[in-house]
């Protein structure tokens, strides 16, 4: 995950839900009142890369409370997104293969590395490492399934050119249109591979 | 980048083929490049030798017609191309040593036989380019050939299952089939080890976390 990697800038604009906790004077923008405050336990969507840093950094000790606390309060505090809930979970550990990853986040697997990262979040980590490899043999079986089409083209009366390609077997699976961004690019570069090895097997 | 995206992480079948190319290949030569001591005495004709720099040239300045020589695969070829020598296939390359691979993967669901890691290319290159010099038929071979590359595929399909963030041992596989997989390895392990390492970024310091997760598993 790069500073300049596409994929993970637009990973990290994804929203999520998160709760402030201080009232923050001159803010109101990012609820969309500009020039008012954001009020203390107010809840908003915020994109990740914002909501990172704010859940990390903090504000000092909170005024309502009389005590110091040992660690500082941040800003604000992240609640759980739905492409983290229980219920997308819950069928992650059912079925992998028939979970449609795309329609719930097309980031979901870097969304899920960076919010492990940030809770350390072991029991997550182990439902995506076990979700993630059940559909990578999935993948891979559709990846590896390519067919020869033959064409003939009578561009000119007397040449025939014959040309040989090398297609997927199943251009419109409804598996392929589940997938995540990752699994996008796993799938297309081992397809590609797959190609190019049975293309060298048969042609020359 | 100066490097097309498709060759920055993985080699093309052409480079694999291109490796295996600069192996040594038994050949019988159907030409005498050997100087006999009369004839360079008399200095009739003056002869070239070969001059080679990235192979040994020893063996090509010394070829006697019909007595077998060891050379490169590429000049094997270029020569077989001319019909200047014919080519020994490896010892392998045979029905009777393919049948005894094919019973030993049969028999062994778990490893996967003791090829040579250049063996599919070096039989699909003889295959096409001197298919007149094996002693069996050639498509016998071939649908051997094509017999063992499908029992190893599914017992490749079947070790993806243990995929893991750390390893994988793949005794025996050959330089064409660990290409092809690459990809598809390389990306599921890598994004397995991110996920792995982020749940586990201080988990080296807190070790009793871990015994108490442990516990309650």
């Amino acid at each position: 995950m790069g500073y300049f990697d596409i994929e993970d800038v637009l990973a990290d604009s994804v929203e999520v839900p998160c709760k402030f906790q201080f009232k923050m004077p001159g803010l109101g923008y990012l609820e969309g009142n500009p020039g008012r405050a954001i009020e203390k336990n107010s809840k908003l969507n915020l994109p990740l890369w914002l909501a990172r840093i704010l859940a990390i950094v903090g504000g000092g000790s909170d005024e309502d409370t009389e005590y110091e606390p040992e660690e500082p309060i941040p800003f604000v505090e992240l609640l759980k997104p739905d492409f983290f809930a229980t219920k997308f979970i819950n069928s992650a550990k059912a079925s992998p293969e028939s979970l449609d990853v795309h329609s719930v986040n097309a980031y979901f697997y870097s969304l899920a590395v960076k919010w492990i990262t940030l809770f350390e979040d072991k029991e997550l980590a182990s439902v995506v490492s076990e979700m993630l490899l059940a559909r990578a043999l999935e993948i891979n079986n559709h990846a590896g399934s390519v067919n020869i089409v033959t064409s003939t083209t009578t561009t000119d009366s007397r040449l025939e050119s014959h040309s040989v390609h090398f297609e997927s077997a199943n251009k419109n699976s409804q598996f392929l249109m589940t997938l995540d961004q990752f699994e996008k690019d796993l799938h297309r570069h081992a397809h590609d591979s797959y190609k190019q090895t049975k293309r060298w097997m048969v042609e020359r | 980048m100066s490097l097309p995206d498709c060759l920055r992480h993985t080699f093309s079948p052409e480079e694999i083929q291109f490796i295996v190319e600069n192996e040594l290949i038994k050949i019988f030569p159907r030409i005498t490049t050997r100087q006999n001591i009369r004839s360079r005495n008399a200095g009739q004709r003056p002869n070239v030798k070969c001059q080679l720099i990235t192979t040994n040239d020893h063996n090509v300045n010394n070829m006697v017609a019909m007595q077998s020589t060891e050379v490169a695969l590429w000049l094997a070829l270029l020569l077989k191309q001319q019909k200047k020598c014919s080519i020994v296939a490896p010892q392998w390359l045979t029905i009777k040593e393919l049948e005894s691979l094919i019973q030993f993967e049969k028999a062994n669901s778990d490893r996967f036989s003791a090829m040579p890691w250049n063996w599919l290319v070096v039989a699909q290159l003889l295959f096409k380019r001197a298919p007149d010099d094996f002693h069996d038929p050639v498509h016998a071979l071939r649908g051997k050939i094509q017999d063992l590359r499908e029992i190893r595929q599914v017992k490749v399909l079947k070790g993806l299952r243990h995929l893991n963030e750390s390893h994988l041992q793949l005794d025996n596989l050959s330089l064409l089939e660990i290409n092809e997989l690459r990809p598809s390895i390389i990306g599921i392990m890598d994004k397995l080890r991110q996920i792995h390492s982020a749940a586990h970024a201080s988990g080296n310091s807190n070790t009793d976390d871990q015994q108490a997760e442990i516990a309650d598993y």
